[in-house]
């Protein structure tokens, strides 16, 4: 049929079939900025305005808009130029990934149209439908009301950071503690950061045009002839063996032309986990078996002319299954009697495959039973913590396809290339010198993406049909076959002497790593590293079994093993505190880990080989300061004022306020490399080639700020092309919060070297020594104040005289992963009588080290808390008797809204960390780690009543307050 | 989503049940869409949308608000006339992207169970035109609601709603903005009379008495079970109850 539409202004005639979506038929025509978050119109990234409205265009038929008028972002702003809400939205550090920000930028529009002053209130109704995994809403909540005021002709001034004063030493020239400013990012300055040009700025990302455009940039923004696309049929059965498949019926369906399955694949035994070579053991995937081990686990995959044409051969696809009893919980898992999951051959390296026990991780420093022998106080506790998914609005995706070299191309959503272009090869029997791994801008991986997920699949289907092919999984596929969390069941124990330090710490875990290993292992040395470091102990074990279940599969979350550690070691160390009756952040601060004191559990669950010689030391902590922030910021003294935790006008409601301290890492010691290339061009700019993968988070930002620093060069002159195996040097990928601190010191070294030509250069043309020039403002300077510019140098270098491609390449890998720290504070209102918990407020000051680009580093704090939020309060992957997932969609599932935000508060606290880029330590992944369990102790602190499982959902803490009788 | 094979615009209520009265094609009238287009499945179907019938009006008649059945949420919400209670109800059903396409028609012909508008709705007594073969036929909502009356081959006109009285409710949720587990609606009309209506707790949104509560068999699910709902439908019918006192507020 065809409709009649005024599509940004101008009217147009459009082709569709009467089930087609608008947003299908907009992406078809060319408007890629209407992108893909579900089929159930919940994410608002396909939203448009139809009629001046905005509107969920994935449930929204194209004939529905037959004669409406639709507007979407690319009609804002011509090319070359922005719409001021795009300006607002760039200059603000509104965007992460920008998958959904043109969506938001309409959802202003509309807004703004109707009130050129709104409220805060309504700004957040306006962002209401529109889900974001990243920003926690409050930097789009800056644009709108920076926009409005431009719109309104008001002046808007360039975005500053705003810097607080420090409350634990002084800071010349710093004497605010009352006028703290109520707009983040607020940076509490150290005195030993030295002065930087380009690195601290709130640098605009360098990719904000074209994600604030919507312009084509993410996997599938391209069009390519003859496209296949994929389907994969799931298993309904959590345990199976598939006894027989018949896919005539498939195959003999018009616009059919592939069906694989176990029996037409060759058998490659895999671990799926993005890791460095070799992949920890055991390797207990094939890209197709012939047993199912979870409802959602590969069964066969279809490419066809349509998605409707390989959705209905799907079902014509015969299996039939010979149904295994299941076991789902950890702990029944690895119990006698159990179902064993992996019974095939070629286990090696599980720990117990007949008991389900995938690895047994143990560490010990010093003698933990004498530790105890010592204590005068012992304290034991147990704790549960349950799966959750990581949820980018951009589901996994790939294309592949045969280049004119008959290379295979894979175009793919991924945080790892160079481990997906290492790991996809030998399933697809080709060298890996014939695979190129592209990838483009991507919409949150949050570690979902640290996986060769689907990636076997479209080169698989490619190489049966010599055509492109591609695979974007469901919503649903999406929360139950890619990965999640792992669930844990963890227990402490926990020595203490009269003085109140800690003298032995126990810490056991057993884990479920579902069916598959994948991230099993390292997930759960991380717990253990993370769990036994905060705090000092003399004596302290780790004990964890890993066990197989047949549950969807978890692997890497952003915090990795952390965020389950610290929600039970936080709670159990505020339980320890009270049972003491030590206040709270005093007993922490007695024993927590400072500096110069050694991690001393890191050489045996660290990734890489075990160097028990060398101990990592501390060598920056600002935790000091930044609980100072925070208990000013969160108000700490009310926990202890009866009047405001029980408020006399509403007598359901208890009031409480929480406390977690966190400590992270920086990366994975000795194993983690990063590479970057820096080469001039003719006008004195530089192309930046890393393999470092930016997944929305600023990578790409913060790495040609250092360039830029190095090079005294405005960030605009440095080009940023990433994470394109055939074109950038290799990095590991973007997880273990290792990009800024491994990949920036890989550039920042790339750049010196650079530098070091161009220096060489110039005193060439100065007629100096290289020692007296120094590189500023796009010049080079000698001593007496003489200059050359950077495009003059290059113009020699290239053209005129002993030429020479000035050009810089460096890698780093880091023997030390130095400690970020953080401190957590939240405030809950408790409904006594529902069990319904209200987070009022969050508040989280990190140290961080030297923040690169405190805007985008405050929003990988803001957007993680709010992450963190999701686990600790509401989020759950609940399951039938039978293994089913039953809130496999948004609605069910939920995450937080722009509407029901509680109040955030982000402190950067600096230090100077020696061994990172300019004093740069990692942030990404401490913001997950203490929200759980501040809101935990804060349910305590309104309550008395002490829940050690989480989400805090209504009947959890009802029953919780309950049971107390 | 459903397959849709064919889509219908008619211009008249007559040409739209007769799109609908056709024996050997399956058609449903299609509202907003919204939950329609989203739905799983491959149901083949035909969908005659009523955006052009005309039913997209808010009208008054004395102290009865006549709300045609294609008003958005978005502008029942808006509009001047439309009961507190409602309005606020009417803003939990979803987001601004979807209130702005769903109509009122198409909450009230979903039924779902967990919909605190219909709960509202049901609080008010609100009464449903239904045009079928045989004419407009009014409903109490009730009725639909509970089953009594089925919609096939018809289309929903629009809602009426008695206006005056006091309204509120009490909600328990996972977040302040997430579909409730329960939610208690309350309207005191004038004459004095109170109804109760509540999701979470039946099949369907349902009148419900304060002191009939232990009797309610609501279905569980992984954020309530049984007994919790129940619980929670005393605890938020009493805190309503308590909101709304005989002859007004003290």
């Amino acid at each position: 049929m065809t409709i009649t539409v005024v599509l940004n202004g101008e009217a147009r005639e459009l082709t569709c079939a009467p089930h087609e979506s608008l947003m299908a038929v907009l992406r078809r025509e060319g408007f890629y900025s209407v992108r893909f978050g579900s089929e159930t119109g919940e994410t608002g990234a396909a939203a448009v305005l139809v009629d001046g409205r905005l509107v969920s265009s994935d449930v929204m038929l194209a004939a529905q808009a037959d004669g409406h008028e639709i507007e979407t972002v690319e009609g804002l702003a011509p090319r070359m130029s922005l719409h001021p809400i795009q300006e607002a939205f760039i200059a603000t550090g509104a965007i992460q990934s920008g998958y959904s920000t043109p969506a938001m930028i309409l959802a202003a529009k509309e807004l703004l149209a109707a009130d050129p002053d709104p409220s805060e209130d309504q700004i957040r109704d306006a962002l209401s439908g529109i889900l974001d995994r990243e920003t926690g809403y409050l930097r789009p909540v800056l644009a709108v009301q920076r926009a409005a005021a431009a719109l309104r002709g008001e002046a808007v001034s360039d975005v500053e950071t705003s810097v607080v004063s420090p409350l634990t030493y002084d800071m010349d020239g710093v004497t605010d503690p009352e006028g703290i400013p109520a707009v983040s990012p607020k940076v509490v300055p150290n005195p030993e950061v030295p002065e930087t040009n380009v690195v601290g700025r709130p640098e605009i990302k360098v990719d904000a045009l074209k994600l604030a455009k919507g312009n084509p940039a993410f996997v599938d923004d391209i069009d390519m002839r003859q496209m296949l696309y994929a389907k994969v049929l799931y298993s309904p059965h959590a345990h199976a063996r598939i006894v027989a498949i018949d896919d005539s019926k498939a195959r003999s369906l018009p616009g059919v032309r592939a069906v694989l399955h176990h029996q037409n694949v060759a058998r490659v035994r895999y671990a799926s986990g993005g890791q460095s070579y070799p992949n920890p053991l055991p390797y207990d995937q094939v890209s197709f078996d012939d047993k199912v081990r979870f409802v959602g686990d590969r069964v066969a995959a279809v490419a066809a002319e349509s998605v409707e044409i390989a959705t209905e051969a799907l079902e014509l696809i015969d299996v039939t299954y010979e149904v295994l009893p299941a076991v789902f919980d950890e702990n029944e898992a690895i119990a006698e009697g159990a179902p064993v999951i992996h019974d095939e051959d070629g286990m090696d390296g599980a720990h117990d495959a007949s008991r389900n026990i995938v690895h047994h991780i143990s560490a010990d420093v010093a003698d933990v039973d004498a530790g105890f022998e010592q204590a005068d106080r012992i304290f034991e506790q147990e704790f549960r913590v349950h799966q959750v998914q990581q949820a980018p609005i951009e589901p996994h995706i790939a294309i592949a396809y045969w280049d004119s070299d008959e290379r295979l191309v894979i175009r793919t959503s991924t945080q790892v290339p160079f481990h997906v272009r290492r790991m996809v090869a030998p399933l697809l029997g080709l060298p890996i010198k014939k695979i190129r791994i592209i990838k483009p801008r991507i919409g949150g991986g949050f570690g979902a993406k640290q996986e060769m997920l689907i990636e076997d699949i479209v080169g698989h289907l490619t190489m049966a049909t010599g055509r492109p092919v591609r695979y974007e999984l469901t919503r649903q596929e999406e929360f139950v076959s890619s990965r999640t969390r792992h669930p844990q069941t963890i227990a402490y124990r926990t020595g203490v002497n009269a003085a109140g330090h800690l003298v032995a710490q126990e810490m056991k875990v057993v884990a479920n790593t579902g069916a598959y290993g994948t991230h099993g292992l390292t997930v759960q040395m991380v717990s253990g590293l993370r769990g036994l470091t905060s705090y000092k102990s003399p004596n302290k074990r780790y004990r964890c079994d890993v066990a197989y279940t047949n549950l969807p599969v978890p692997g890497a979350y952003r915090g990795y093993g952390a965020p389950q550690a610290l929600f039970a070691l936080e709670a159990h160390m505020e339980d320890v505190a009270h049972a003491l009756e030590i206040d709270p952040l005093e007993f922490r601060r007695m024993n927590w880990t400072a500096e110069g004191d050694p991690i001393d559990v890191a050489p045996q669950l660290g990734e890489g080989e075990a160097d028990t010689s060398f101990v990592p030391v501390v060598t920056s902590s600002g935790i000091e300061e930044c609980v100072a922030q925070g208990e000013r910021s969160i108000g700490w003294q009310r926990r202890l004022d009866p009047e405001w935790r029980q408020p006399s006008d509403r007598p359901n409601i208890r009031r409480g306020l929480g406390f977690a301290m966190c400590m992270h890492g920086s990366a994975i010691p000795g194993l983690d490399m990063g590479a970057a290339s820096i080469k001039i061009n003719d006008d004195g700019s530089f192309n930046m080639l890393i393999g470092a993968t930016d997944l929305g988070t600023g990578a790409d930002t913060i790495l040609g700020q250092i360039a830029a620093e190095v090079l005294g060069v405005p960030l605009d002159d440095i080009v940023v092309y990433a994470a394109d195996t055939d074109m950038t040097p290799f990095d590991t990928g973007a997880y273990a919060s290792s990009t800024t601190y491994i990949s920036g010191m890989a550039v920042k070294r790339a750049a010196e070297e650079t530098r070091r030509q161009i220096v060489d250069r110039a005193a060439l043309l100065l007629e100096e020594s290289a020692g007296a020039i120094e590189l500023r403002d796009r010049q080079a300077w000698s001593t007496d104040g003489r200059s050359v510019g950077l495009a003059e140098i290059a113009l020699s270098s290239l053209h005129q005289a002993q030429q020479h491609q000035i050009m810089g390449t460096a890698s780093y890998v880091s023997p030390e992963s130095p400690p970020p720290y953080a401190a957590q504070f939240a405030e809950v209102e408790v409904d006594v009588d529902t069990g319904q918990v209200t987070v009022q407020s969050l508040v989280m000051a990190v140290d961080c080290g030297v923040a690169i680009n405190p805007v985008t580093a405050a929003g990988q704090v803001e957007g993680g808390m709010i992450q963190a939020l999701g686990y600790g309060h509401c989020e759950e992957m609940a399951y039938d008797e039978g293994g089913r997932m039953v809130n496999a969609r948004f609605g069910p599932y939920w995450i937080y809204r722009a509407d029901e935000m509680p109040r955030i508060d982000t402190y950067l606290v600096q230090t100077m960390e020696k061994s990172g880029p300019f004093g740069a330590k990692a942030i990404a992944e401490i913001p997950k780690d203490g929200v759980a369990p501040a809101i935990r102790n804060a349910i305590a602190n309104a309550t008395g009543t002490r829940i050690n499982a989480i989400p805090f959902t209504p009947e959890r803490v009802w029953q919780a307050l309950h049971s107390k009788g | 989503m459903v397959t849709i094979r064919a889509y219908h615009r008619p211009t008249t209520l007559a040409a739209a049940l007769e799109l609908l009265a056709r024996p050997d094609v399956e058609a449903i009238p299609l509202g907003g869409g919204t939950e329609i287009n989203g739905l799983p499945g491959r149901v083949p179907s035909e969908v005659v949308d009523l955006q052009a019938l005309g039913l997209a009006d808010i009208s008054r008649d004395g102290a009865t608000l006549d709300v045609g059945s294609m008003v958005t949420l978005r502008d029942f919400i808006e509009h001047e006339w439309t009961p507190p209670l409602l309005r606020d109800l009417a803003r939990r059903e979803g987001p601004n992207t979807i209130r702005n396409v769903a109509t009122l028609g198409g909450v009230v012909a979903t039924a779902d169970p967990e919909s605190g508008l219909v709960a509202g709705l049901l609080a008010y007594s609100a009464v449903v035109s239904i045009a079928g073969a045989s004419g407009i036929e009014n409903v109490v909502l009730t009725d639909l609601v509970g089953g009594g009356k089925g919609l096939v081959g018809s289309i929903i006109t629009s809602v009426q709603i008695a206006l005056g009285g006091d309204g509120t409710f009490e909600a328990t949720a996972r977040t302040p903005a997430d579909t409730p587990i329960v939610l208690v609606a309350g309207h005191r009309s004038d004459d004095d009379s109170l109804l109760l209506a509540a999701t979470g707790v039946a099949a369907t949104p349902v009148l419900i008495e304060p002191d009939g509560i232990e009797d309610l068999r609501p279905p569980p699910d992984f954020r309530g079970s049984a007994d919790y709902r129940r619980h929670l439908a005393g605890v938020l019918a009493a805190r309503v109850v308590g909101r709304l006192p005989e002859g007004g507020p003290a």
